[in-house]
């Protein structure tokens, strides 16, 4: 099954404590990076104990909760700032190339 | 309905908690939220870590619908001094937004109006701002249409 940039979207999960705010920001900065990659991306904010049962390609949040998730997904990062959709696409460039989901 | 709107400059606390409750206090005298929401945002960094400072000196907290959220409000709280939330990378805070919403959607568009103007510099301009009224002003700007 092909992902990514040539693919069907890919399935990526901002996550806070609540999964209502926190995340839907990291989640509309995450939009704004995967599409400046032109990767195509669903993206979706919820909780921490959520997360687990999603099963996502991408796992974003703040260290101290992507510690929780090593091996939950083929991408787990952890970003400190959830509002800058340019070091957000730094960051993301070298794990989705690696995964394949960028040339 | 526009969501209802606060801002505070210049407010002095010894620490993150009093932090929380100082931009909290304003939506409870509002009638937006009700008292034991202040305890609830506490509680979630307690719980969860200080994941609220999602970007360097900015604190967002909230708790849950659930919590006693009566309508949909914002309060900003401009700090004199930086205090620690415990964050690795993003300590110290000085400015704290908190909000409420009643449910899962109807504070979106007003997250991503702040989302925006976050990530194009309010903080510093509030941490600029004189007095509240400019303050106010400057947020209702980024929020405007919302």
């Amino acid at each position: 099954m092909t992902k990514g940039r040539a693919g069907e979207p890919l399935h990526v999960v901002t996550v806070c404590g609540v999964g209502m705010g926190s995340s839907l920001i990291l989640r509309m900065t995450a939009e704004k990076a995967f599409a400046e990659l032109g990767v195509p991306a669903r993206v979706e904010a919820t909780d921490v104990s959520s997360a687990k049962s999603l099963r996502p390609d991408v796992i974003l949040g703040q260290g101290m909760h992507t510690s929780e998730f090593a091996g939950a997904a083929p991408v787990v990062l952890a970003v400190s700032n959830f509002v800058d959709a340019e070091a957000l696409k730094r960051e993301l460039e070298g794990p989705l190339r690696e995964q394949g989901w960028l040339e | 309905m526009s969501p209802h709107l606060h801002v505070r400059v210049g407010v002095d606390v010894p620490g993150w908690q009093e932090a929380i409750r100082a931009a909290c206090t304003p939506l409870v005298a509002a009638g937006v939220v009700e008292p034991r929401y202040v305890d609830a945002c506490i509680d979630m960094v307690r719980r969860h870590g200080p994941y609220v400072v999602l970007a360097p000196g900015i604190a967002l907290p909230h708790a849950r619908p659930e919590d006693g959220v009566v309508g949909v409000g914002v309060s900003v709280a401009v700090l004199s001094f930086p205090v620690e939330f415990g964050h690795p990378e993003n300590d110290p805070v000085d400015v704290v937004i908190a909000f409420g919403s009643p449910d899962s959607e109807q504070h979106i568009d007003l997250l991503a109006a702040l989302a925006g103007g976050l990530a194009e510099g309010l903080a510093d301009r509030l941490r600029a701002a004189s007095d509240a009224t400019e303050a106010t002003k400057l947020v209702q700007e980024v929020i405007e249409g919302v």
